[in-house]
């Protein structure tokens, strides 16, 4: 016990599920005991939740925001890619540091430029999402190719690579595996981001609509058991990313030596 | 006294100078040649030894052509400039692509080398064996144990088919049995090759001495500042040269206090 509480003690897997476990006890607890009237207690939210799971409505527009989801992310990987291969060029290192630093710009003070850029709702809603999204990816990658251990790239020259070589071997290889990481470490970005793009159009639906639909209407039960569906497919897909990187990347999972 | 005759210059430091904004290393000034001894196949073995901070690694970047001097130049065979690429390089931590299995790194190495050329695998195989990591080639760096890793590093740098090998403190962090193991590895890569030169950087005297053939010593001398080569000892003319079990000759410990006090 006195361990949970100590500065850098380990304790072991099944001690820090049970840990978890209590904590979610505990807090469940104390929103039942606090909630009021306009707060919903967590059983009625927990129902809420099953059904909201069942019903037609829900399923077609997670499927709309999850489809618009995947595609903004394909979208910005590609873009981060490109940008972040290049920024190793100097002429386009100033391109890269400048999309790195529009994570300051605001979406919303942009949405009628993308209006007018875009020919309709759907394009407007990828085309912010890509917008919000890629500053934040490329920020992540150039963090990693900044951190690049140097000895990567005296091994490359010691074994008679030109740059072009290196690029590919110690950046484009090397790090191909830190992609799903910042796939993995961003998705809640795009994730966040979707419920506020979506209610930009909403006659695609959606469940950024779905969401300003219940909140309109102070249905906060359902508010609650849809941020509560959102969160558990967030946490998926986490596991999801984490689980492909590791499948197609075998040794970025690789800590302790197996061969002695 | 070993039957040897020291042929060309395989390796030579004309002048060469680093100065950050202080002096770092001034007037080095070395060659190597090639030692042939009849009968025997078997490359050069040169320390260079000096204490911590001296400037050591700077001189390994400069020899190993990741680093341009402030002044002079090394050059090889034919009077050459070295350049990245020419030498083998051995790191410190025996650095390897953590997101290639030895095997995948073994053959890049290969790959470049042309007199390789369509038996790249075969020749993978036959210093796998060699080098006792036949059943390691599957596995990722991370996988390794450190003695392990010296041996890809090392294998991988002689399929790179380079002349030269260069260990930056290849005893630094082994215990007393693979301290052993890597002077022996270290005689066997230089018995591959009659034209194979290792130059070992280091500031372990006793294991380096044990096992080279001619000793470099880096250092300062007294109102100058930045280190040069402060003395050239040849061990060949000791009779201290490519015998087994030297540590505990006389001469040897006599060599190993001379050392020390040039330090």
């Amino acid at each position: 016990m006195k361990k949970l509480i100590q500065p850098f003690a380990t304790i072991n897997k099944q001690t820090f599920m049970i840990m978890v476990a209590v904590q979610v006890v505990i807090t469940l607890l104390l929103w039942q005991v606090l909630s009021d009237g306009l707060i919903p207690k967590p059983g009625k939210v927990a129902s809420a939740f099953i059904n909201l799971l069942g019903t037609k409505l829900f399923l077609d527009n997670m499927l709309v925001s999850l489809l618009l989801t995947l595609k903004a992310m394909l979208y910005s990987i590609l873009i981060t890619l490109l940008f972040a291969y290049l920024s190793v060029l100097p002429f386009f290192k100033s391109v890269a540091l400048f999309i790195v630093k529009c994570r300051y710009l605001t979406l919303t003070g942009l949405i009628f430029i993308f209006t007018l850029l875009t020919k309709d709702g759907s394009e407007l809603k990828l085309s912010l999402l890509v917008f919000g999204i890629v500053p934040f990816f490329v920020t992540s990658f150039l963090a990693v190719i900044i951190n690049i251990n140097p000895q990567e790239y005296e091994l490359c020259k010691t074994l008679g690579y030109n740059n072009w070589q290196t690029l590919y071997e110690v950046i484009i290889v090397g790090k191909a595996d830190q992609v799903f990481e910042i796939l993995r470490q961003n998705f809640a970005i795009s994730w966040l981001m979707i419920t506020m793009v979506e209610g930009l159009s909403m006659s695609e639906g959606g469940i950024g609509t779905l969401l300003i639909k219940y909140n309109k209407y102070n249905d906060l039960t359902n508010v609650l058991a849809l941020q509560l569906a959102i969160f558990m497919i967030g946490l998926c897909f986490d596991y999801l990313l984490g689980t492909l990187r590791h499948w197609l990347f075998p040794y970025s999972k690789l800590k302790t030596a197996k061969a002695k | 006294m070993t039957e040897c005759i020291k042929a060309e210059v395989v390796l030579q430091a004309n002048n060469v100078q680093l100065t950050y904004d202080r002096p770092i290393l001034r007037d080095i000034n070395f060659c190597i040649k090639n030692i042939i001894r009849p009968g025997v196949e078997q490359g050069q073995v040169v320390s260079l030894i000096g204490r911590s901070g001296i400037g050591k690694t700077q001189l390994f970047k400069i020899l190993s052509g990741l680093q341009a001097p402030t002044a002079g130049q090394i050059t090889i065979h034919d009077n050459k400039p070295v350049k990245a690429g020419d030498m083998g390089v051995i790191f410190q931590n025996y650095y390897l692509f953590e997101w290639r299995t030895v095997y995948q790194s073994l053959l890049l190495a290969a790959k470049k080398n042309k007199k390789l050329a369509g038996k790249e695998k075969q020749t993978i195989d036959q210093y796998a064996e060699q080098f006792q990591l036949t059943g390691h080639l599957n596995l990722y760096p991370q996988q390794l144990s450190g003695g392990q890793r010296q041996r890809v590093s090392i294998m991988q740098q002689l399929l790179k088919g380079s002349d030269f090998i260069l260990l930056d403190e290849p005893f630094s962090g082994l215990d007393v049995c693979m301290l052993d193991k890597a002077v022996e590895l270290l005689l066997q890569v230089s018995l591959s090759d009659e034209l194979k030169t290792l130059i070992i950087v280091s500031h372990d005297i006793e294991n380096s001495v044990a096992i080279s053939d001619t000793v470099y010593i880096l250092g300062n001398e007294p109102g100058k500042e930045g280190a040069t080569i402060k003395k050239e000892i040849d061990l060949i003319e000791r009779d201290l040269a490519w015998q087994k079990n030297i540590k505990h000759e006389k001469r040897f410990l006599e060599t190993i206090e001379e050392i020390k006090g040039c330090l």
